[in-house]
C-alpha cells in the first residue's frame, strides 16, 4: 500500500476534469485501508479539524493532507449514503432516473458549495463515486455494479424526495447524523430487504452446514449449561415483561378515533389490503353501503377484529405500528438470543455495581426495552435504535478498562445491532386520525386532478392498511399486496409529492411479506395449509407477487447480479473468524433445544441430588423415529457422497410408511444432533440377534455358531505336579485317618463292655472331587464373570490347603474369613503385577520386532518374569519361601505322612492281634513261626481274659508280670456285632470256607410222613397251627425272631445259656407271634413269609428300643447265624481286611 | 542410679555371651545395659504375646507351645530349640538314671552350652554320648504331622531322625563361626570360652530371671521349668544375634572409615594372627551402643510380607515389635 498515495494523488487531480469516470479501481483499493484501520469518530474528528483549521488555498501544497481530508470526507459521505441508502428499489425511480442524473450532479455540488468554497467541489464529486465502492464494503447488501447511476440517482432521490436540504446546509458536521436518522430512505428499506433475505439465507445455510457438521463433529455438552441458564433468563425476562404488562392495561390508543363522517365505500376505505377472505363481504357491504348503518370506523374495527392472524402489534389507529414493532421485536429477539447478550438482559443490579447509576445516567437493558416495546413505548425506529445503542454505550462507558470482558461483548453486540438495525423499517407511528386527515386533505386535492377515485383515493389508506396486512400477505393471499406496487407503478405521478407512505407501503409490503413468510415458516404452519376460503387459487397470486416483487427489484436496481459477488465478499470477510464460526453457529442454532434438553436433565438433578419425583426422561416414538431417520439419512448421504447437500429440514425426508403412528405424536423438529437424545437411540442389533427369515419364512437360527460351551476345568485345580502331590498327601491323610478311626473303636471296645452301634460312626471320608461347573453356554470370549462361583472355587482351594495343612475340619466362618483375605491378597498381587507390566515403555538401542513384524525401539520396562518377581516381592513373597513351601510342606510332608501311615497301621495291627504282626502271613499262618508259645503251650486262657482259672483272683498276674488283657481278636462276640454293620462287605470278601449244606426241606403236610413217627404228631399240630402251610425253619426266620441258640463258651461250662435280655425278647416275640398268629387265623391269611413279614414289622419297634446288639433286620441277606460263623466274624476285622484297606 | 542397677543384672552374662558370639573386646557398661534392656523388652514382649495366645486357647497359663508358636517362622531357631529341648530331656533322663550327683550338674551345664551353640559334632562333653544311650524323645511341635491325627502311635525305632538334615544354613554357619573362633585357641582360652558358653540368663538364677522378665506381672508367676529354659535359650539367641549384627555394623563402619581415610584400623587385621606381643584381646575396641542400636534397627526392619495386605490402601503400616 505504500504506492497508494502516489497513485492516488495524480488520479485525484486528473479526475477533477472527468469527474465521473466510471472506473476507479485504485481509488477503491486505497480507500478501503483507512476505513479498516481508523475508527469513524477519529475520522470525522480529523475531518472536522481539517475543515476548520485549514484555509482553502493550502490545498495544492498539502497533498497528503488533502488525501487524508478526502478520505475522511469520503467516509463521512459513505456513512451518509448508508443512512440515505440507495433509492434503487422503487419503481418510481425508473421514471425519474434520467432526470435525476442531472440533478444528482448538481446536488452534491450545490451542497458542497455552501460550506466549503471552490477547490473542494471536484474532489467531492469524485468521492461521491468512491463511496459507492466503499459502501459495498461496508454494507454487504448494496448491490450495484454501476454505482454511478443508481448512486447518483438515489442521492438525487434523497435530495428530491425528502425535504431536508435545508438541514444539510446548516453544517457539514451535523448533516450526516441528522440525515441518517431522520430520512426514511427507500433504498435502505429495499436493501434491508435484501439484507434480511441474505441474512436469512446465510442463516439457513449456516444451519444446514451446522446440521451437517453435527453428524461429523462432536460438540461437547459443556456449553449447554450456559445455554440453559441463558434460556431460562430469557424466559424469565419474557415472563417478567408479561406480568408487568398484564399489570397495567396496554395503553393502546383509543379506538374511538374521530371517524370520518363521510361514508366512503368500505373496500376503498379501510380493508382494501386486509383480506381476501373478506373480499366478497366487503364488496357486498360496499354495494349496499347506504343500507349499513355504521360509520366507516365502526366497520373497520369490526372487520379488523374479525380478521384472523393479525399480529399482536396490529392496531387500527396507529398507523405503521404493526410492522415497525414486528421488526423491532424481531431484532430484539435476535439480539437477545445472541450468545453475548447475557449481561445486557436485565437491569444492572445496584448491588453488583454500586456506582453504576452514578456513572450511568440513563440505564438501559434489553429487558427494559422489551417492556417498553410491549407498552408501545416506541414511536419510531430512531427511538428504538437509540435505546439499543444506549445499552452498548453504557456498557462501554462504565467499563472503561479496554481489557474488560464486557466491553468485548458490548462491541460484539453493537456490531450485531448494526447488522440488524437496517431490518427495521423507517416508520414513524402516527395516529390514524392524523393519517386520515392527511389522506383526506390530499385526496381532496388529488381526486379532482386524477379523477380516478379508485386508485388514488384508495391507495393511501390501503397503504396504511397494507402495513398491517402482511400477516395476511405472507400467506400468499395477496392480490391486495400485489395491488399497491401496481398502483405505484401505474401512478408515477404522486411521486413529486411527499409520498412517503406510499413508498413505505411498497417497500414494506415486500419486506413484510418476507418477514411474515419467515415467521410463518418458522412457526411451521405452512401458509398454504390453512387457506382462507376465498383463495381458491393460492398459487396464482403468489406467483404474481413473486413476479411483481422481482420485477420491481430488477427494475430499480438492475443490480442483483452483484449480489453474488457481494455475498461472496461477505463470506470472505467472515473467513477470518471461520474457525469460530462453526461453533458459533452451532451455539446459536441449537441454543434453544440444547437449553431445553439441559433443563430437562437439570430438573432431575436439581440441588445436586436425584429428584425422584420428577418425571423421568423417556424415549418417545417421535424421538426414535427421528433417530432412525437421521441414521438413514446419514447412510444415504454417505452413499451419495457429499455432493448432494442435506436438506435443511430433516422432516421432509421422512420416509413414508415407516409406521402407522407416524404423525400421531407431535413431531417437533429439533436442531440438535442425536447424541443429545440418547434415550431415543435405537441400538444396532448385532447380526447374530437379528430376526432373519429364509425364503420360506422360517426363522434362521443364527445363534449356534456364536454359542460355545465353556471349556471344562476352568474352576478346578489345574493338573500340575504340585497339585498331584498335594492330592496324594490328602489321600494319604484320609487313609491314615481311617486307621485312626479303627484304632479309636478298638480302644473304645477295650474300655467299654457294651458297645452300641451308634458309637461306630464309620469313618469313610469320600475322596476329594473337584466338581466343575455345569456345562454352560456363553456367547462371549473371556473369563466368566461370576463372582460367587469364583469365590466358591477359591474357597474350595483354600479348604484343600487347610486340609493339607492338617485341619480335618474347620469352621465355615474361618474359611470365609481366610477366603476373603486370600482373595484380597491375590487382588493386590495382580494389581501390582499390572502396575509393573504397564510401566511406560523405555527406549532401547536396538529395535525389537513386534508381533506384526514392524520394528520398534520401545520395549517394556520389565520383562514378564521381572514383572512377576517384582510383584511377588512387593507383596512379601519371595521365591525362597515358595520353594521351601513346596519342599517342606508338600514333599517332605508326603514322606512324613507315609511314615505316619505305616506307624499307624502297625499300631493298629498290634492292637488287634499282638501275635500277628507284619511277619504273619496273609492268613495269619506266619503267627506260628516265631515261637508261637501260646499255640504250643495252649495258654490261650490268659489271653482270653476270663479268669476261669482264678489266676487273677490269686494275684498271679502281678506275680508273673504278665498281662491278662484279652486279645481283641478273641472277643468275637462283641467284635462281630460291632463290625457286622460296618464290614458287611468284608464278609463277602473273606469267601466261604465251607459249602453251606443244602437246606432242609420244609415240613409240609405232604412230606410229613418222611419224618420220624414220634415227631409226626407234633409236626402235625404245628402244621395245623400254621394253617397247613409248610413250616419254617428257625434259621429261616427273620433274624429278630430267631431263637437264640445256646452256645458253648470256651470254658466248656454253660454258665448262662441264654442271656436275660434275649430271653425276655424272645418271650415278647413269642407273645407277639401268638397274637399275630391269632390275627392271621382270624383273617385266614395265606403264607408264612407274609406272616413273618408282618410280624417283623410289628416287632421292629420294640426291638429297636431295646438297643440290643442284634443284627438288624435289614441285613436279612443270607446272614449266617451269628453263633455259627465265628470265623467270618473274625475275618471282618482281620489283618486281611486291614491290608485290604 | 538405682534404676540402672536394677537393669544391669546380667552384665557378666551378656559380656560372656558376646564373647562367644565373636566380640573379643570388653564391651562397655552402656553397651551391655543397652543389650540387656533390649533383651528384657523382647522377653516381656514374648510373654505378653504368649499370654494372649494362651487366652485364646482358653488357658490361663502359658505353655511351651505358645513360645514356639511365636518363633515358628524362624525355622533355624526352631530347629535349634528342638535340639536344645531334646538334649535337655536326654540330660534329665541320664541324670535320673545314674544319680551321679555333682558330675551331673557340670554335665548339664556343658550340654546346655553345647546345644545353645548348636554344637553337635564337636562332641566336647559326655552329653552326646549319654544322649546316644538314652532314647531321645522327639519334641513334637503342634503343627507337625502327628498332631494331624487323634491317635498317637508309638515312635518306631527305625524311623530315621531327620533333625540333623533339618539344620539349615544359618545354624551351620553359626557352628562354623564357633569352630573358626576356637580353632586357634589354647587350652586355657578354650576353657574360658567354654565357660563363657555356659552363660545363661536363667541357669540357676531362675528367681532373678522371673523377677527381671516380669513374670507375675505379665503372666502367671509360676512358669514351668521348660518355659524358663526355653526363654534362657531364646535370650542367649537374642544376644548372639544382636552381637553378630552389631559386629557386622561395626566392621562396615570400620571399612568405610578406612576407605574414606579415617583412623587406621590395622589392629583389626593383626588380631587374626595373634602374635606374642599383641595386646590382650580386651584391648580391642568393642562394639559401641551405637552399633547395637543400628543392629537392632536393622533387625526390626519390617518385611514386605507384613505390609502386603496394606498395598493399595492408604493405611499406615505400624509394625509390631519383631522378635530377634
Amino acid at each position: 500500500m505504500s504506492l497508494a498515495p502516489s497513485i492516488h494523488r495524480p488520479s485525484s487531480r486528473d479526475r477533477q476534469h472527468y469527474a465521473r469516470f466510471p472506473t476507479q479501481p485504485p481509488n477503491a483499493i486505497r480507500l478501503r485501508t483507512p476505513n479498516a484501520t481508523l475508527s469513524d469518530e477519529a475520522m470525522s474528528n480529523g475531518y472536522n479539524h481539517n475543515n476548520l483549521g485549514e484555509g482553502p488555498d493550502t490545498m495544492a501544497e498539502e497533498d497528503h493532507r488533502a488525501a487524508l481530508f478526502r478520505q475522511h470526507y469520503i467516509l463521512t459521505e459513505a456513512r451518509l449514503m448508508e443512512a440515505l441508502g440507495g433509492g434503487s428499489n422503487s419503481d418510481a425511480l425508473d421514471a425519474i432516473d434520467n432526470a435525476m442524473l442531472l440533478s444528482s450532479e448538481v446536488a452534491p455540488a450545490a451542497h458542497d458549495a455552501l460550506p466549503a468554497v471552490t477547490p473542494k467541489k471536484p474532489t467531492r464529486a469524485i468521492d461521491e463515486d468512491d463511496y459507492g465502492d466503499d459502501e459495498d464494503g461496508d454494507e454487504e447488501d448494496d448491490t450495484r455494479t454501476s454505482p454511478l447511476l443508481s448512486k447518483s440517482a438515489s442521492n438525487a432521490i434523497t435530495g428530491a424526495a425528502i425535504d431536508t436540504p435545508s438541514l444539510r446546509i446548516t453544517s457539514l458536521s451535523t448533516k450526516p447524523g441528522i440525515e441518517r436518522i431522520s430520512t426514511p430512505s427507500s433504498e435502505q428499506t429495499k436493501s434491508s430487504d435484501d439484507v434480511r433475505k441474505r441474512l436469512q439465507q446465510d442463516k439457513k445455510a449456516a444451519e444446514d452446514a451446522a446440521k451437517r457438521s453435527f453428524n461429523t463433529l462432536f460438540y461437547t455438552l459443556e456449553s449447554d449449561r450456559d445455554a440453559m441458564l441463558e434460556q431460562q433468563k430469557l424466559d424469565e425476562l419474557d415472563r417478567q415483561v408479561e406480568t408487568e404488562m398484564s399489570g397495567q392495561p396496554p395503553n393502546a390508543p383509543a379506538n374511538g378515533a374521530p371517524a370520518a363522517p363521510q361514508q366512503g365505500t368500505l373496500s376503498t376505505t379501510n380493508l382494501g389490503a386486509s383480506s381476501l377472505t373478506l373480499k366478497h363481504l366487503i364488496a357486498r357491504i360496499d354495494a349496499r353501503r347506504d343500507m349499513v348503518h355504521a360509520s366507516d370506523a365502526q366497520l373497520r374495527s369490526l372487520i379488523s377484529e374479525v380478521r384472523k392472524n393479525r399480529s399482536k402489534w396490529a392496531n387500527e389507529d396507529r398507523v405503521g405500528q404493526e410492522e415497525l414493532y414486528e421488526s423491532m421485536e424481531k431484532v430484539l429477539m435476535e439480539l437477545k438470543a445472541c450468545e453475548h447478550a447475557h449481561p445486557f438482559l436485565q437491569r444492572v443490579n445496584k448491588r453488583e455495581a454500586p456506582d453504576y447509576y452514578i456513572v450511568i445516567k440513563h440505564p438501559m437493558d434489553i429487558g427494559t426495552m422489551m417492556k417498553k416495546l410491549k407498552q408501545l413505548g416506541y414511536k419510531s425506529k430512531k427511538e428504538f435504535v437509540e435505546d439499543l445503542m444506549l445499552i452498548w454505550s453504557n456498557c462501554l462507558k462504565y467499563n472503561a478498562d479496554p481489557a474488560h470482558f464486557l466491553r468485548k461483548k458490548a462491541l460484539y453486540m453493537r456490531k450485531e445491532t448494526e447488522k440488524l438495525v437496517p431490518l427495521i423499517p423507517e416508520i414513524t407511528i402516527r395516529d390514524r386520525a392524523e393519517v386520515e386527515a392527511e389522506e383526506r386533505r390530499r385526496g381532496n386535492g388529488d381526486a379532482d386532478a386524477d379523477g380516478a377515485e379508485d386508485s388514488d383515493d384508495e391507495e393511501p389508506i390501503m397503504a396504511s392498511r397494507g402495513r398491517k396486512a402482511p400477516s395476511k400477505g405472507g400467506k400468499g393471499t395477496s392480490t391486495a399486496r400485489k395491488a399497491p406496487p401496481a398502483g405505484l407503478e401505474g401512478t408515477p405521478g404522486p411521486d413529486g409529492k411527499p409520498a412517503i407512505p406510499s413508498f413505505n407501503n411498497a417497500v414494506f409490503n415486500l419486506k413484510n411479506e418476507f418477514l411474515r413468510a419467515d415467521s410463518e415458516m418458522e412457526g411451521s404452519v405452512n401458509g398454504f395449509s390453512t387457506p382462507p376460503p376465498g383463495t381458491l387459487t393460492p398459487l396464482g397470486p403468489n406467483g404474481h407477487l413473486r413476479n411483481g416483487a422481482h420485477g420491481s427489484q430488477a427494475d430499480v436496481s438492475e443490480a442483483d447480479g452483484t449480489g453474488v459477488s457481494v455475498s461472496a465478499f461477505t463470506l470472505e470477510g467472515e473467513d477470518a473468524e471461520l474457525d469460530d464460526l462453526e461453533f458459533k453457529t452451532w451455539k446459536q442454532v441449537t441454543q434453544k433445544d440444547r437449553a431445553n434438553i439441559a433443563a430437562e436433565r437439570n430438573r432431575l438433578f436439581r440441588d445436586d441430588q436425584l429428584q425422584v419425583d420428577e418425571p423421568a426422561i423417556l424415549r418417545s416414538r417421535a424421538g426414535m423415529r427421528r433417530w432412525l431417520r437421521h441414521r438413514k439419512q446419514a447412510n444415504e448421504e454417505a452413499a451419495m457422497g457429499s455432493s448432494t447437500a442435506l436438506d435443511g429440514k430433516d422432516g421432509i425426508q421422512a420416509t413414508a410408511g415407516e409406521t402407522l403412528a407416524e404423525g400421531i405424536e407431535g413431531e417437533e423438529e429439533r436442531q440438535v444432533p442425536d447424541y443429545y437424545d440418547p434415550v431415543c437411540a435405537i441400538p444396532d442389533i448385532s447380526e447374530r440377534l437379528q430376526w432373519i427369515e429364509d425364503s420360506e419364512g422360517h426363522v434362521i437360527q443364527q445363534v449356534e455358531e456364536y454359542m460355545r460351551i465353556v471349556p471344562k476345568g476352568q474352576f478346578t485345580m489345574p493338573d500340575s505336579t504340585l497339585a498331584k502331590k498335594m492330592e496324594a498327601n490328602m489321600r494319604q491323610m484320609q487313609e491314615t485317618r481311617k486307621i485312626c478311626a479303627k484304632i479309636g473303636i478298638v480302644k473304645q471296645m477295650q474300655i467299654q463292655s457294651q458297645m452300641y452301634k451308634s458309637q461306630f460312626q464309620k469313618y469313610d471320608p469320600p475322596s476329594f472331587m473337584e466338581a466343575d461347573i455345569d456345562p454352560i453356554v456363553v456367547s462371549e470370549d473371556g473369563p466368566i464373570m461370576s463372582p460367587y462361583v469364583c469365590r466358591a472355587a477359591m474357597q474350595r482351594s483354600v479348604g484343600k490347603i487347610f486340609y493339607h495343612a492338617g485341619f480335618e475340619e474347620f469352621q465355615p466362618s474361618a474359611l470365609e474369613a481366610i477366603t476373603d483375605i486370600a482373595g484380597q491378597f491375590f487382588q493386590k498381587l495382580v494389581q501390582s503385577l499390572g502396575i509393573y507390566r504397564e510401566t511406560p515403555k523405555m527406549k532401547s538401542d536396538t529395535p525389537v520386532p513386534v508381533e506384526n513384524g514392524a520394528m520398534t525401539n520401545w520395549i517394556p520396562r520389565f520383562t514378564q518374569e521381572e514383572a512377576a518377581l517384582h510383584a511377588l516381592h512387593a507383596n512379601g513373597v519371595d521365591l525362597e519361601s515358595l520353594d521351601t513351601y513346596v519342599k517342606e510342606d508338600v514333599e517332605r510332608l508326603g514322606t512324613k505322612l507315609s511314615g505316619m501311615h505305616d506307624r499307624m497301621r502297625a499300631h493298629y495291627a498290634d492292637l488287634l492281634r499282638p501275635a500277628l504282626d507284619s511277619t504273619a502271613g496273609a492268613d495269619g499262618a506266619g503267627a506260628f513261626n516265631d515261637g508261637s508259645e501260646q499255640f504250643v503251650g495252649g495258654d490261650f486262657a490268659e489271653d482270653i481274659g476270663e479268669d476261669f482259672f482264678g489266676f487273677r483272683e490269686l494275684g498271679l498276674d502281678k506275680e508273673f508280670g504278665v498281662s491278662f488283657s484279652v486279645p481283641l481278636h478273641l472277643l468275637q462276640n462283641r467284635m462281630h456285632s460291632a463290625y457286622a454293620a460296618q464290614n458287611t462287605n468284608n464278609v463277602a470278601t473273606t469267601g466261604v470256607l465251607m459249602e453251606e449244606p443244602p437246606k432242609f426241606e420244609p415240613v409240609t403236610i405232604h412230606n410229613i410222613t418222611n419224618e420220624i413217627g414220634l415227631v409226626q404228631e407234633w409236626f402235625l399240630s404245628k402244621l395245623h397251627d400254621n394253617n397247613n402251610e409248610s413250616l419254617v425253619e428257625d434259621d429261616d426266620l427273620p433274624p429278630k425272631q430267631r431263637f437264640p441258640k445256646p452256645r458253648l463258651p470256651p470254658t466248656g461250662k454253660i454258665s448262662s445259656p441264654r442271656k436275660r435280655p434275649l430271653r425276655e425278647q424272645q418271650q415278647m416275640a413269642r407273645k407277639k407271634r401268638k397274637l399275630d398268629e391269632d390275627k392271621e387265623d382270624n383273617a385266614g391269611n395265606e403264607n408264612g413269609p407274609g406272616i413273618n413279614g408282618s410280624m417283623s414289622k410289628g416287632l421292629g419297634k420294640p426291638l429297636g428300643k431295646l438297643k440290643l446288639e442284634m443284627p438288624s433286620q435289614k441285613d436279612s441277606q443270607s446272614v449266617p447265624e451269628p453263633e455259627k460263623d465265628d470265623g467270618s466274624a473274625v475275618g471282618m476285622i482281620s489283618p486281611e481286611s486291614i491290608q485290604a484297606s | 542410679m538405682s534404676d540402672k542397677d536394677k537393669l544391669a543384672k546380667y552384665r557378666t552374662e551378656i559380656q560372656q555371651m558376646m564373647f562367644v558370639s565373636g566380640e573379643t573386646g570388653e564391651p562397655s557398661a552402656e553397651t551391655t545395659t543397652l543389650i540387656e534392656s533390649i533383651v528384657q523388652d523382647q522377653v516381656q514382649h514374648m510373654l505378653r504375646e504368649c499370654s494372649v495366645l494362651a487366652t485364646r486357647r482358653g488357658s490361663r497359663s502359658i505353655s511351651t507351645d505358645d513360645l514356639m508358636m511365636l518363633i515358628r517362622h524362624d525355622r533355624a531357631k526352631i530347629s535349634r530349640l528342638r535340639h536344645f529341648l531334646q538334649w535337655k530331656d536326654v540330660r534329665r533322663s541320664v541324670k535320673d538314671s545314674d544319680d551321679k550327683g555333682g558330675d551331673a550338674g557340670a554335665d548339664v551345664g556343658q550340654g546346655d552350652a553345647d546345644l545353645a551353640a548348636g554344637v553337635v559334632g564337636s562332641g566336647t562333653g559326655p552329653g552326646p554320648e549319654a544322649g546316644k544311650k538314652a532314647k531321645r524323645a522327639k519334641v513334637e511341635l503342634v503343627w507337625e504331622v502327628p498332631s494331624f491325627f487323634n491317635e498317637n502311635p508309638p515312635q518306631m525305632d527305625d524311623v530315621e531322625d531327620e533333625e540333623e538334615e533339618e539344620m539349615n544354613f544359618a545354624t551351620l554357619q553359626r557352628l562354623k563361626n564357633a569352630d573358626e573362633r576356637t580353632k586357634n585357641m589354647t587350652r586355657e582360652e578354650y576353657v574360658h570360652w567354654s565357660d563363657c558358653r555356659q552363660a545363661s540368663f536363667t541357669y540357676r538364677k531362675g528367681k532373678r530371671f522371673k523377677e527381671w522378665a516380669g513374670f507375675g506381672l505379665i503372666t502367671d508367676s509360676k512358669p514351668s521349668d521348660d518355659i524358663i529354659d526355653i526363654l534362657g535359650f531364646l535370650t542367649f539367641e537374642i544376644v548372639q544375634t544382636l552381637t553378630e549384627e552389631a559386629l557386622k555394623v561395626k566392621s562396615a563402619e570400620d571399612l568405610y572409615k578406612k576407605t574414606t581415610g579415617g583412623e587406621p584400623q590395622n589392629r583389626m587385621k593383626r588380631k587374626r594372627e595373634r602374635g606374642l606381643f599383641d595386646p590382650p584381646e580386651e584391648a580391642r575396641e568393642p562394639v559401641q551402643p551405637g552399633h547395637v542400636q543400628e543392629a537392632y534397627r536393622r533387625l526390626q526392619k519390617g518385611s514386605n510380607k507384613s505390609r502386603a495386605m496394606l498395598n493399595f490402601t492408604r493405611n499406615v503400616h505400624r509394625a509390631a515389635l519383631k522378635l530377634i
